[in-house]
């Protein structure tokens, strides 16, 4: 059985037309399932996590980022969490701004993201941890003022930039090597002096009095906070175009 | 084995890299090749290469397979196989070597010490001279 969860934004009228689109398209495929609108839910961990309970093998986040870690916060700290790595995929069809997870996963819009729910192309997929918040993109924070304790050391950065901690890479012109099965996260810092600093690691702690740390774009977190990964926690249906091997 | 000259080239291929922003302090171990372009304090060891650029500092021993040396590092250093310094390197501590090459301009204030590279040509196995001239 597929679960359909769409996100409380699409009630919004100018999500219609993508929404007919993608309806059709899954009809058209077959893919026909039930579906969760987030907007008249209130326990939305109760709601996935009892689709789970009744045998759903494909919970599919229809939104943007928010929506996939809301279902995937939802599940993961969960009773069910062991049913739904045993035999729940997780399928996302992006709709509307902020998608840079479906972008990872190589999915372009929502035509093409219920071409993929068919073609079922399954990757285990690493979550990045950070207190309770989890996320599949990356972390972020200004760079300047902040510090970082890895393992022995600790690296301070004077000068205003960017410092990203990555668990999957969502843009397509980087030129790291960034892999979201290995058990690491990548840290990126890109300052105003055009330098460039890349680590690869396990765990952090990170620390700017004067900034917050940005989780998937949409969450923000005081410091100083912990960082690490968990391996392979979530079978994701992704595209051929995705971003990583 | 790398020079100054592909010093690009390496930059894809390192495992570690740190920009000429970041200071760090500690520890710092690793696996795959090192590049430094900042600052570092404490100490630096690799089973890898480790590269360090025209600009950076460290105060550190450095422990590595090969080594390019092009900025100040104060402490002992260690290539186990081949060690490069570069004309703007400035080494102030002792340097073991398996074999070692030293471009004109470059200060070298410590002793040189050939550590056994080959047992067939028994190459740089006995080599123990102290240098503290400046190139």
């Amino acid at each position: 059985m597929h679960v359909y969860i769409y996100d409380e934004y699409l009630n919004k009228s100018k999500y219609n037309k993508a929404i007919n689109r993608m309806e059709i398209r899954l009809t058209d495929l077959g893919l026909n399932g039930k579906i969760i609108r987030l907007g008249g839910i209130k326990n939305i961990k109760g709601a996935v996590q009892n689709e789970v309970r009744l045998g759903a093998k494909t919970i599919i986040a229809v939104g943007n980022n928010q929506t996939v870690n809301k279902i995937i916060g939802a599940i993961i700290d969960g009773e069910m969490y062991d049913d739904f790595q045993k035999k729940t995929l997780l399928g996302i069809i992006p709709i509307g701004e902020d998608n840079s997870i479906a972008a990872s996963f190589g999915i372009k819009n929502e035509e093409d993201a219920c071409n993929i729910l068919l073609a079922r192309r399954i990757e285990k997929i690493d979550l990045g941890l950070v207190g309770k918040h989890y996320f599949l993109n990356q972390a972020s924070i200004p760079s300047a003022g902040t510090t970082i304790e890895i393992d022995n050391y600790s690296l301070e950065i004077a000068e205003k930039g960017e410092v990203q901690i990555i668990n999957l890479l969502s843009d397509p012109k980087e030129k790291i090597n960034s892999n979201p099965h290995d058990g690491r996260l990548e840290l990126l810092i890109r300052t105003r002096k055009k330098d460039q600093t890349f680590l690869t690691i396990r765990k952090l702690k990170i620390t700017n009095p004067q900034e917050k740390l940005l989780i998937d774009g949409i969450v923000e977190i005081d410091t100083p906070a912990e960082i690490g990964i968990m391996q392979n926690k979530v079978n994701v249906i992704v595209g051929k175009d995705r971003l990583f091997e | 084995m790398f020079s100054k000259e592909n010093k690009l080239e390496k930059f894809k291929d390192a495992e570690t890299i740190i920009g000429a922003s970041i200071k760090v302090k500690g520890n710092f171990q690793g696996q795959g090749n090192i590049i430094i372009e900042g600052t570092l304090e404490g100490s630096l060891k690799t089973d890898a290469n480790v590269f360090i650029g025209e600009k950076a500092r460290v105060v550190a021993n450095i422990e590595a397979r090969d080594a390019v040396i092009n900025g100040e590092v104060q402490g002992n250093v260690k290539a186990k196989n081949y060690l490069a310094v570069g004309e703007s390197a400035k080494i102030f501590g002792d340097i073991h070597y398996g074999e070692i090459s030293i471009e004109k301009g470059a200060v070298v204030n410590g002793q040189l010490l050939a550590t056994a590279l080959d047992k067939k040509t028994g190459r740089g196995s006995s080599t123990d001279r102290e240098d503290e001239a400046e190139k």
